[in-house]
């Protein structure tokens, strides 16, 4: 069975697919979700081997959502759209398939062929995707859209990745290594991103690591690995 | 005391010539508000023909000449100025210095003098009351009694013997400046009335001009027609007073009014007049004298003389309107440049009314363009919906099915200018109803409308387009749950309906302006004025707020 996750902004559209994936019998619909960050939560949540994403959605549309998703993880990528036909061809080399609403089962079961074959491989699929203009961010039950220029430094803790931002803590549902892969943001640790050009100094410590102080005064670990290249880049 | 009267058969002469002179072209100059270079020579030689004449009627006394030369010279002065008086004066002088006496020299310097006289006062009137007091019979009697007073004493002091001077003074000063002064006073006098009945035709024609524009104001914009024609056909004759009046297009005749309407009324065009007048853009006027007018429809039409002017609006020529007399009368002059006056006014509201009829044409296809741009993303979002919710609940497929139905039935349908608030919100529900189907709990409409509004006027298509910006801009752009609030409220003597989204996610779209909305505004302002119309207002992230007022009562 192949694991699968929906995500459209319309409630019919999306029973609809459920619908026609179930009646192949070859997919396992393990969520459904309504926009772009619930996508990319749920993506770095089940590791879906397949999304069926809608073009069209609220705010961040599709292509943008893949620019949120790390290589690692990403998934064999469908597209489904109502409409353009020609807008999508430009991007018919850069994803699986795609396919038209009303969606009909005979095209559908086109797209599982071809998605056999790509999943036997076993490789993640390598797609072009744009940098990122805007960190979605969740703040007090609202979302916010952030511009990577504005982050000070991200970092990781049990609850998942947040972002400094102006003196304030943002929680994101996007990886470090998201972040890291389609933004300017520097890895200087395990668990921490920083931003070039809100570097301070950076002020060795022991056993070859260090710690950077940033404009506003806040002390970013850098372990012994990252320090090297972090030199490099500041041209020290 | 036999000098007096001749002196005054002299003046009655002068006064008969003054006479004709007002009625000849030669007077024309005087009838303006000013007088130009070329105007001033003109008068340079009437007036000097006048005082040369004055010098001619004289009787001789005592080896001189008792005269009214003073006249053209004091009035060249007082009228022209210094220098056209100086001018006369000098002239004149020149004039009798050559006829000799023992005082010719004297007497031709007086006359320059005289003339330098009465360009003082003219210098002095101007600075004072202006050009109305230079005819003024009382300041021109003044100045030639100064003037004729001056004259006899520098004949005292210039002329020799000074003996025969003083006796010769002492015989011609009284009648002398006595037959001047009146002469002179009587000729402005005969001047200012030729010249108040100059005015006064003026003024007549004028006020024909205005009423037939004001009478005629507004016809055109019911169109260029044989009715429209015939209304102005008919102001314009009866103000004019004309003999006939006829307005054609460029093949036929529109309407005709007055003599000759018999056979003249639905004519194709056939007089070359009217025919070159149209093909060369060009007044064509038959006198009547020179050239009669020919009727091409009857040889014994009464109509004798004709004047054709072309009616262009924007480079176009659209017909022309012809003014005629009949053969017993001739054609007037001023009758002419009210013809071309009026030719100009009608073509100024041709123009207009075209401008007008554009106007409300791109208004009605650019709504036709949005109506067609709305159908086929909606219709096609529409049946996608259906489609996908027609297995597990049918009835409620058909029920999507009917509000399409009846959105797109009320979309045909809206030709017709006006809409009722609740024929709009019956269009509207429709389009909710379909849009919620599809975004589910994602858009939330509330309504709050007065019912007693609901019989209020709009142009057709006003609260659509709306809505569907708060939907397609708004609600479709943002993660949480969509309000759509409409709102009808009576406020003070206006009705103001809002459409407010919580989106707040086209402010920008809304300063680029665009979004159909344009249209909508324009549409209530073209139908209830400038007051009236489609305002936003939006708080970025928050909220987006277009409201609509309405005069009272949906009507004017």
């Amino acid at each position: 069975m192949i694991r699968t996750l929906i995500i459209d902004d319309e409630p019919n559209a999306r029973r609809e697919l459920e619908k026609l994936l179930n009646k192949t019998g070859r997919f396992n619909i393990v969520g459904q979700c309504g926009n772009a960050v619930e996508g990319v939560k749920a993506i770095n949540k089940e590791r879906p081997d397949v999304i069926f994403l809608d073009i069209q959605m609220p705010v961040i549309g599709g292509f943008e959502m893949l620019s949120m998703i790390d290589r690692e993880i990403m998934p064999q990528v469908v597209f489904v759209t109502a409409y353009d036909e020609f807008a999508i061809r430009a991007f018919e080399e850069k994803t699986l398939d795609y396919l038209l609403k009303p969606v009909r089962l005979e095209r559908l079961e086109m797209t599982l062929e071809k998605l056999q074959q790509q999943i036997q491989t076993e490789v993640h699929p390598e797609y072009e995707t744009e940098r990122l203009t805007r960190i979605p961010c969740v703040k007090g039950g609202n979302i916010k859209l952030i511009a990577p220029e504005a982050v000070e430094y991200a970092f990781t803790d049990q609850s998942g990745a947040h972002l400094m931002v102006d003196g304030e803590v943002f929680n994101t549902d996007l990886t470090l290594k998201a972040l890291e892969e389609r933004s300017e943001l520097i890895r200087c640790h395990r668990k921490c991103l920083v931003n070039i050009h809100k570097v301070d100094q950076i002020i060795p410590g022991e056993s070859g690591t260090a710690d950077i102080k940033t404009v506003s005064g806040f002390t970013v670990p850098v372990s012994r690995r990252h320090l090297k290249d972090l030199k490099r880049l500041v041209g020290i | 005391m036999q000098l007096i009267f001749s002196l005054i058969q002299q003046m009655s002469v002068f006064m008969v010539i003054a006479y004709l002179f007002t009625k000849s072209p030669a007077f024309k100059p005087l009838t303006g508000e000013s007088i130009s270079r070329q105007q001033k020579i003109i008068l340079y030689f009437v007036f000097t023909a006048f005082s040369i004449m004055g010098t001619y009627f004289g009787m001789p006394v005592s080896d001189a000449i008792a005269n009214t030369r003073a006249i053209g010279a004091v009035l060249a002065g007082l009228i022209g100025g210094p220098v056209l008086g100086g001018a006369v004066g000098f002239t004149a002088g020149l004039h009798r210095y050559s006829l000799g006496g023992f005082t010719a020299f004297s007497c031709s310097i007086s006359t320059t003098v005289e003339g330098l006289i009465g360009g003082l006062f003219h210098l002095y009137l101007m600075r004072q009351s202006g050009v109305r007091d230079l005819f003024n019979p009382r300041i021109a009697l003044l100045a030639t009694f100064i003037a004729e007073s001056l004259q006899m004493m520098i004949i005292l002091l210039l002329a020799k013997p000074y003996s025969e001077a003083w006796s010769l003074v002492k015989v011609i000063a009284v009648p002398m400046t006595l037959a001047n002064s009146i002469g002179a006073a009587l000729f402005i006098s005969i001047m200012r009335d030729q010249k108040r009945m100059v005015d006064n035709v003026g003024a007549i024609f004028s006020a024909k001009a205005l009423k037939v524009a004001e009478k005629t104001l507004g016809i055109l914009d019911h169109g260029f027609n044989s009715e429209t024609a015939s209304r102005l056909v008919d102001i314009i004759q009866k103000e004019t007073g004309v003999g006939a009046v006829s307005i054609t297009d460029c093949e036929k005749v529109l309407a005709f009014s007055g003599i000759g309407a018999d056979h003249h009324a639905g004519k194709p065009l056939t007089s070359n007049y009217a025919l070159q007048a149209i093909s060369q853009r060009k007044v064509f006027y038959a006198d009547g004298v020179h050239e009669p007018f020919k009727c091409p429809h009857s040889s014994t039409c009464p109509l004798g003389s004709a004047l054709v002017v072309p009616l262009i609006a924007d480079k176009d020529v659209l017909g022309t309107i012809i003014l005629f007399e009949p053969k017993t009368k001739l054609f007037l002059k001023n009758n002419r440049s009210l013809g071309e006056g009026l030719a100009s006014l009608l073509s100024e509201q041709l123009l207009r009314s075209r401008f007008e009829d554009q106007k409300s044409m791109l208004t009605r296809s650019e709504l036709k363009l949005v109506q067609a741009q709305v159908n086929p993303h909606f219709l096609f979002n529409t049946l996608n919906t259906v489609i996908a919710i027609i297995e597990q609940d049918a009835l409620r497929a058909k029920d999507l099915l009917f509000h399409l139905s009846n959105f797109f039935r009320k979309n045909l349908k809206r030709e017709n200018d006006l809409a009722t608030l609740a024929e709009e919100m019956d269009h509207v529900n429709s389009y909710l109803t379909i849009e919620r189907a599809r975004f589910e709990d994602r858009l939330v409409v509330e309504t709050d409308i007065d019912p007693q509004l609901l019989e209020v006027q709009m142009p057709t298509f006003t609260l659509q387009p709306i809505i569907e910006n708060a939907i397609k801009h708004g609600i479709a752009n943002m993660f949480g749950p969509g309000i759509i609030l409409v709102r009808a409220e009576r406020e003070e003597d206006l009705i103001r309906i809002t459409i407010e989204d919580n989106a707040g996610t086209y402010c920008r779209k809304l300063e680029g302006g665009g979004l159909g909305m344009n249209l909508v505004d324009k549409r209530i302002k073209n139908l209830y004025g400038d007051q009236f119309g489609v305002s936003a207002h939006c708080v970025e992230g928050e909220k987006t707020q277009i409201s609509i007022t309405l005069p009272e009562g949906g009507r004017k």
